[in-house]
Order: structure tokens, then sequence, then C-alpha cells
């Protein structure tokens, strides 16, 4: 076996010497702050939560929601795929007889632990009947105990897509 | 005893017993084959023709499930021309299936998904959206729903009701895309077997009501056992599942082949026995209705027995593992004292029929009568120890290992039922069967054999 060796660098003076390089640090931080303070404007920084994003597109993964039927029923059938997909277990669903009339099973009850939840989009992907969604474009979410962040089928139901498509495409 | 013979399968030679069927022997050399109408029970019915098979000498491919076995016969079983036969078959079965499999409890454990998977793959040559419409969710009776649709009419079914409990309620009606599963105008599915139908239905046609979306099966962990139902002892996997957060809870049993024993059925009794099981436990030591710790209930149960030495009596039940009983027999001579297991209780002459159900209803009293124990009332009125006898009782003192919870007085211990421990079981042919353990409960109650290091400790 053999080993590598690598030649180092910064032999000269005025490497060993270590001030000219902090000089040349701190030259580049206080060009930004002094351009940074006299066009206060031109920062690339948003002022949260103040300002509010305005470039989150339809693609991205916020909170999750479900769907609808076009009768106002829930298009979820408790098939539990997303459970199934999910990387972190974080779907809670119990499965019941269904009385309106469409296919023969939904949930009686669905809970999503947004705490565990990694956001990674499976349970989107996984969905059969496209009940569930991540696009209400909800990206922040506050309470006061951890209680507050597992989501109940009430709320998810509640929550309205940001983006049209108010109604579950695959289901009617 | 009838000749064996040799044949050659895919290039290979096997042997096989002379007027055997064909897809016996493919199924018992693992060689793929798929079906839906075969059953080892029912015999070949050759309805579903799925098991095509290209035999030497034939003009065309021949069903495996209705060709016996001849000397020298060449079969071949995965060409591309079968291959391509299955899909095609498998086609024609799914024009009208309604592919519900999101809301099907079969799903995960169904053979047209797994042939789909293996044959399919296909797209579908037929163009027509509206598929044949037929009665979702039919009850059945005896916990089994129809749904008429997914059904393929392998008559599976209607021949266990015609030929195992010959009690022929179910038959196939209609003809052509209108041919469905149904029972007799009026009558109801109705014998004590009657849920072996959802067992045997290849799809998600037949669905027990009882497990009817409790759980999707692929979350399901299996655990091979014996009903204690009786003391036929039939073999069973117990499907249980532990979900995040919660405890080990079974949701069903289903019968585990053994041809020594059940055959590949079970009644519904037993079938069903998994909930009272997990019902209503006993889980807090009780001194006369009260909580007690674990600590001093063993304490006392320690002072009690040493009250009472020489004037107490063992009383055991014969539901209990061949070890546990050998153990308390173990206990009993330590302390001086002799045990006995009143059989009469476990006598139920209603129950028996001659299938499956025994008269006994003791899971191992075969292992009481074979250690000799007796099988009489207490001989002793001092202190009775009782390891979950469903007798009552009456004595001075009472020290009670309950699974359940009873109405009873004296000290009781929470003890672990048969699925939370493992053991062995000699059911009344004295055939010795082995049970694992299947249920692992987050706060577990000790054993029999546990309660007994603890007292001699």
């Amino acid at each position: 076996m053999s080993i590598k060796v690598t030649k180092r660098h910064g032999h000269s003076f005025r490497d060993k010497l270590y001030l000219p390089a902090i000089y040349d640090g701190v030259k580049v931080t206080f060009k930004h702050l002094f351009h940074n303070v006299t066009n206060i404007n031109e920062v690339d920084t948003l002022r949260y939560p103040e300002e509010q994003p305005t470039d989150i597109t339809s693609r991205w993964r916020g909170l999750h929601r479900l769907t609808h039927r076009a009768d106002d029923s829930v298009a979820c059938v408790a098939c539990f795929m997303c459970a199934t997909a999910c990387p972190s277990n974080c779907i809670f669903i119990e499965a019941t007889e269904r009385e309106d009339g469409h296919d023969e099973k939904m949930p009686a009850s669905f809970f999503i632990d947004t705490l565990e939840c990694v956001f990674c989009g499976y349970c989107v992907e996984a969905c059969p009947c496209d009940a569930i969604r991540m696009d209400t474009g909800i990206f922040s979410l506050t309470g006061n105990k951890r209680e507050d962040f597992v989501m109940d089928k009430e709320q998810l139901l509640s929550h309205k897509g940001a983006y049209g498509e108010e109604i579950s495409c695959a289901r009617d | 005893m009838s000749e064996v013979i040799n044949i050659i399968v895919d290039g290979e030679n096997y042997e096989a017993q002379e007027g055997s069927l064909l897809i016996d022997l493919l199924i018992k050399n693992k060689i793929k084959v798929p079906y839906f109408c075969y059953h080892e029970s029912l015999g070949p019915d050759g309805n579903c023709r799925m098991c095509m098979v290209e035999i030497e000498g034939q003009k065309r491919p021949q069903i495996a499930c209705d060709t016996f076995v001849k000397e020298g016969m060449e079969v071949r079983s995965n060409t591309q021309n079968i291959k391509s036969l299955r899909t095609d078959i498998l086609e024609l079965e799914l024009i009208n299936h309604p592919v519900d499999c999101p809301v099907c409890d079969q799903a995960g454990e169904c053979s047209l998904q797994d042939f789909y998977m293996d044959y399919g793959l296909h797209n579908s040559k037929v163009t027509i959206q509206d598929k044949v419409k037929h009665d979702k969710a039919v009850d059945l009776g005896s916990n089994v729903m129809l749904d008429q649709e997914r059904c393929v009419l392998c008559a599976r079914c209607t021949r266990f009701t015609d030929k195992i409990t010959g009690t022929h309620e179910l038959g196939i009606i209609g003809r052509g895309d209108n041919a469905k599963v149904s029972t007799m105008p009026g009558r109801k599915l109705s014998n004590a077997y009657a849920m072996n139908v959802v067992d045997l239905c290849p799809v998600g046609a037949l669905t027990s009501k009882d497990f009817r979306f409790s759980q999707r099966v692929w979350f399901l962990q299996t655990a091979e056992s014996v009903c204690h139902g009786c003391a036929k002892g039939c073999n069973i996997y117990i499907d249980h599942n532990k979900p995040k957060y919660k405890d080990d809870v079974m949701y069903r049993f289903r019968p585990r082949r053994n041809d020594a024993v059940n055959g590949f059925f079970m009644c519904d009794e037993g079938r069903l026995s998994y909930k009272e099981l997990q019902e209503n436990r006993q889980e807090r030591a009780l001194l006369n209705g009260e909580d007690i710790s674990q600590e001093e209930a063993i304490q006392k149960a320690k002072e009690t027995i040493k009250k009472f030495y020489g004037n107490i009596c063992i009383i055991l039940d014969a539901n209990l593992y061949t070890q546990e009983i050998e153990a308390i027999i173990k206990f009993a001579k330590t302390i001086g004292t002799n045990v006995c297991s009143p059989q009469e209780i476990y006598q139920d002459e209603d129950f028996k029929d001659d299938m499956l159900k025994s008269a006994n209803r003791a899971a191992n009293s075969k292992t009481i009568e074979k250690l000799h124990v007796y099988t009489g009332k207490p001989r002793s009125d001092g202190l009775i120890i009782n390891f979950n006898h469903p007798g009552e009782f009456s004595a001075q003192s009472q020290i009670n290992f309950f699974t359940h919870k009873r109405n009873n007085a004296g000290l009781t211990l929470p003890t672990a039922t048969w699925n939370e421990s493992s053991g062995t079981l000699t059911n009344e042919d004295g055939i010795e069967q082995k049970c694992e353990q299947a249920i692992h409960k987050n706060n577990p109650v000790p054993t029999v054999i546990e309660y007994l290091q603890r007292l001699q400790s």
C-alpha cells in the first residue's frame, strides 16, 4: 500500500505571515457591507415574516391536503398506499365502510404527523385516487404544543389548493 | 401401491406416481404454474385454463390440472408460446374485472395480481370502456362478503360447498359475462366451515366480513400456531401486527395446511376465536378485587402457600402447553401437593361434528391423560391454586392465574395467553404440535413458567 503525499502550499513569507490573507477576506466582506447599506432595496434576502415569498411554484411541496370529489365527499378510499410508501411512517389511517354511494371504503380517521413528516411527497406519488396533495402552498406551521402538528382528517380536508384543481382528478 | 414413473419437465427429470395429476407434480417441485380453479383439496375443474403446458406429441397446449402423468411424458411449461397464452387468458379474465385493488381486501395476496405481474403487464385489446356491472358487497351470510365483479368464476367456492361441506348453498348462475356466483334465492351461506371459501377464493370476490377493511395484508406478520378451540388442534397462521405507537393486535386466524390433522380448513368458530382471546384481559394483579403490585402479589402468594402447606390443591387448565403442565406438576411436588384438572367442563357434545370439530374443547387434554393428572374434583378445601381452569371452585383461600377477567375472590395474577407464549400441544389423536409465540405486547404479562420461577425463588 502506498501513501500519496501532497505538497503543501504557502511556503512564501507573505503566506506564512497570514495577515495579507485576512486583509483580503475582510476587504470582500466590507465591500458587500458598504454595497448593501447604500443599496438597501437591492438586497436578495426576504424580510420575513413582514414580507411573504411570491415565488412558490405549484410543484413545491407544502402542507398536505385531502381532496374532495365533485359532490364534496372525500376522495380518499383508505387504500393505505400513502401510509405504505411513507418513509417516516407518519400517516395513520383507519378504514371504514363507505355509505355515500361511491366505492366501498373511506377513511374513518386520517392523521398526518407533520413533525415526523419529511415532506418527500411519496404519499402524493403513491395515491391512486389523487386524494392527497401537497399543493396548498402552506410552508409554515405553528402551534403551541406537539399535538397541534398532528393534522386530522377534517383539517386536511379543509386545506385549499393554492393552484386550482380543487377536485380530485381521479375520482368522480 | 401405484408405480413410480419418470417424466421430463423443461428438460429436467422428475419422478411421479402413476395416475397422479401433472399439476400436483409441478406444484410439489415448485415449478411455476399459474392456476385459479385447481385446488389440492377440491381437485381439478379445468375451467380457468391458466395452467396450460405444452406436452410433446399433443397438437395444442393442455391444462396441467386435468392431465395424468404418463411414463416418458415430455412437458414444457415456460416456452414463449405458453407465456403468451397465459397473458391472453389473463387478459380475458381482466376484461370485466373492476381493478379496484385500492379498496379490495385481497390486494397483496391476490392470485390475479400475482399472475398479472408474472404473465400480464399487457395493454388490453378491448377498447370498450364500460365494464359489465354486477353486485358489489353482497352479504352472503356466515361473515362472507361477495363481490361479483371481482370473481373469475373458478368455482372453488361452489365446489367447496358441494364436495367438502355438502351443503350446496353456492352456485354459478347466468351465462357468458352475466355468469356470477350466488346463493339460491332466499337462502344464505350457512355452515360451520363457510369462511373457508374466503381462503379458497383466489381473488377478492369472497372476503371476510370480520376482517373487512381492518388492515392491509402487507402490514401483517404471521406466526405458525395451533387453534385452541378444541382437541382437534387445527394448524393455523396467526396474522398480527404492531402498528406504530400501538400494541400488538391479532387480526385473523387462517388455517395452515397439515394433512395429518386438519387438511386445508378450520371451523368458523375456531377462526373467530382470536377475538375473545384478546378481549377482556386480566392485566393487573388483584387481591379481593383491589389492585396490587406484581411484587406484592408474588409475596402474598408465597405467604399464602406457606400458610396452607399440606392443605393445597392445584387445578390446571387442559389448554396449557405441555411444558407448562410439566412445570406445574414439578412445582406441586415442591409444595407437597397434587394437581388435578376436572375434565367434565370441557365436554361439549353439541359442538362435535364429523369433520374437524371435537366434543372435547380442551386443546391439550391428551397430555393431561398421558401425565396421569387426576381429572376429578379438587380434594382439598384449604388453598386452591387455579391455573386458568374455567371452572369455579370454592375454598378458604384462592390464588388464581387468570388470562381473562372473571368474578373471583382471593388473589388473582394476570397470566399470558397461549398466543403470548410458545409451547407444544398434543391433540386428541396423539400428534404433538408446536405453537410459536405470536404476540409480543408492549407490557407483557408473565407466563405460567415465569410465575413458577418467581414463586420458587
